[in-house]
């Protein structure tokens, strides 16, 4: 691009429109974040709705790989912060939203393991307990550990949130439709026995991530190669 | 009474840097010079004049062993770009009138 040469009003404002549309369209996902979490997410729900469903264990909680991979997202996400070329402002908020995201689904888990036991001492605080009672009277009444119905569903709710927020601001039309699929499997998912929940979880992040996953990582790998051959 | 466009911003690698900037939070001077297609030499010069305006800051520093310069619009840098589309638009009114 020339520097001092002579310009005139129009040729300005047709650099100032053509600049802000090259710092808008320089979005580079490289799509491994989301494929990370949509394989975990997607593998630990389908074995626990196969655990249930066929009465079987694998001998270890298979949530453990969800935890697991925090480690290589911190990787993933120190990697890709050095690599970037440009900030954007809504960077900022996308990275604050799924933060704000993986606090939740943290604040959840801990409130599915701490609830059970809490409930049980401020019950026997108060003098009572919960019991399971057979209406046909089948078995003898039973003490009965209590615990939040269907939580699930809660989480597939969660999953459509941080994916409707980026579809909207990265104008992501494969993330809109998974978020879409999430809350609509949010809504089936409250009429369903928990082991189903599982597996609507397994596909919303199928759709939420894994999916728009494989499509950035395609298109990332296709800039690249593109780039690479200029 | 036309407003006179301001002589740092009215030219077209230093506007092209500005317009850049003025849409993210901070950008490689790598970034913009793929953007911009200007040599390492003119962009350079041109970043500095802008930086002497107050209108960017730019911060070097050293990253995996590479040197790294990142660019940064100021608000000063806002508040001129913001001026010279104003004036800009005067101009162009004027023109189809």
């Amino acid at each position: 691009m020339a520097n001092e040469k002579q310009f005139s009003e129009k040729e300005s404002l047709e650099i100032i429109t053509n600049m802000i549309q090259k710092a808008r369209g320089s979005y580079h996902d490289t799509g491994i974040g989301s494929l990370l979490w949509g394989t975990v997410v997607a593998i630990a729900s389908f074995t626990t709705y196969l655990q249930r469903e066929y009465n079987f264990s694998i001998g270890f909680d298979i949530w453990l790989i969800v935890m697991a991979a925090v480690i290589p997202q911190i990787i993933i996400s120190i990697r890709e912060k050095r690599s970037q070329v440009v900030v954007k402002y809504e960077d900022d908020a996308l990275n604050a939203v799924w933060l704000v995201y993986g606090i939740s689904i943290f604040g959840i888990v801990a409130y599915q393991n701490i609830i059970p036991g809490a409930t049980i001492k401020l019950n026997a605080a108060e003098g009572w307990q919960m019991i399971k009672h057979y209406t046909d009277n089948r078995l003898p009444d039973q003490e009965l550990r209590p615990f939040a119905p269907s939580l699930y569903s809660l989480f597939i709710l969660l999953y459509a949130f941080p994916t409707l927020v980026t579809a909207i601001v990265k104008k992501f039309k494969p993330m809109l439709l998974g978020a879409i699929i999430a809350y609509s499997l949010f809504i089936v998912s409250c009429f369903t026995a928990s082991k189903y929940d599982m597996l609507m979880g397994g596909i919303s992040a199928i759709f939420c991530w894994l999916i728009p996953g494989i499509i950035l990582r395609t298109k990332y790998l296709a800039q690249k190669k593109a780039l690479a051959n200029v | 009474m036309f407003k006179e466009l301001d002589p740092i911003l009215h030219s077209q690698l230093r506007l092209a840097v500005m317009s850049l900037l003025i849409g993210v939070k901070e950008a490689e001077f790598t970034f913009i010079r793929e953007k911009t297609n200007a040599t390492a030499g003119n962009l350079s010069v041109q970043v500095q004049k802008l930086k002497e305006a107050g209108y960017i800051d730019v911060v070097k520093q050293f990253k995996d062993n590479y040197p790294q310069t990142t660019c940064k619009i100021t608000p000063h840098g806002i508040e001129a770009f913001d001026a010279y589309v104003k004036a800009l638009q005067q101009y162009l009114q004027a023109g189809q009138s």
